[in-house]
């Protein structure tokens, strides 16, 4: 990744379309579930999403690889996609938006309270 | 049986370990393996990020193979930081089922 990459950010959109591209491939219900693995992940992104693009890469690596071997995806991801997303960006601890949007409404209050001397 | 995957949520890495380390395996062939033995709930996704988990805590040692069809498969191996955790995992079972079996029996 180079300066400009960097500043622009056009090394994501490339990877995006390589994404793409793979993901056209797949059967139907596969394709379905990329979308919701989508959609799931990204409230686990950083500002740009970089971070997800190894996370996102590897998700993508299985469907390829179980659509390859027919299975339904059923069989693959049951019915967690949501779950398999969590495990899949680090646990349930990873840190999302969701967490960060807490942790400062919890400091707002704490800082409200110091205040009001209680 | 149904619903035991809640019960199953710890111990499943520690299955998952036991079965690489009797031969060197890939995804799917652990998620048949476990199928067989009666878990019928568990999914290859779960499977999958166990496998990720594994890697990333330097457990296993992977390989890229091409596969007949498709893209190629990742086989797993444990190494030897591998076999540690696996003897950890055996040891802390014994330990939870005896304690367990004891309640069982009414004993203290």
């Amino acid at each position: 990744m180079n300066f400009w990459e960097t500043m622009t950010g056009s090394d994501l959109t490339r990877e995006w379309k390589a994404f793409e591209v793979r993901a056209a491939v797949l059967p139907a219900d596969h394709r379905a579930a990329w979308e919701e693995i989508k959609g799931h992940l990204f409230p686990y992104g950083d500002f740009t999403g970089r971070n997800l693009m190894p996370i996102l890469d590897s998700a993508l690596g299985l469907l390829e690889e179980t659509a390859a071997d027919g299975q339904s995806i059923h069989e693959v991801l049951g019915d967690d996609i949501g779950g398999f997303c969590a495990a899949l960006a680090g646990g349930e601890g990873a840190r999302s938006f969701r967490d960060r949007w807490r942790e400062q409404l919890n400091r707002n209050v704490a800082r409200k309270l110091g205040r009001l001397g209680g | 049986m149904d619903d035991l995957t809640e019960m199953l949520k710890g111990t499943l890495e520690g299955c998952v370990l036991e079965i690489i380390g009797s031969e060197e395996t890939y995804g799917y062939a652990i998620t048949r393996r476990l199928n067989d033995l009666g878990f019928a709930d568990v999914v290859e996704g779960t499977v999958y990020t166990i496998l990720l988990r594994l890697e990333k805590n330097g457990l296993v040692q992977v390989t890229k193979r091409p596969s007949g069809l498709g893209p190629p498969r990742k086989f797993y191996a444990l190494n030897d930081a591998g076999r540690d955790e696996l003897a950890r995992f055996w040891a802390k079972w014994e330990y939870v089922t005896s304690r367990i079996d004891k309640l069982k029996e009414g004993g203290r």
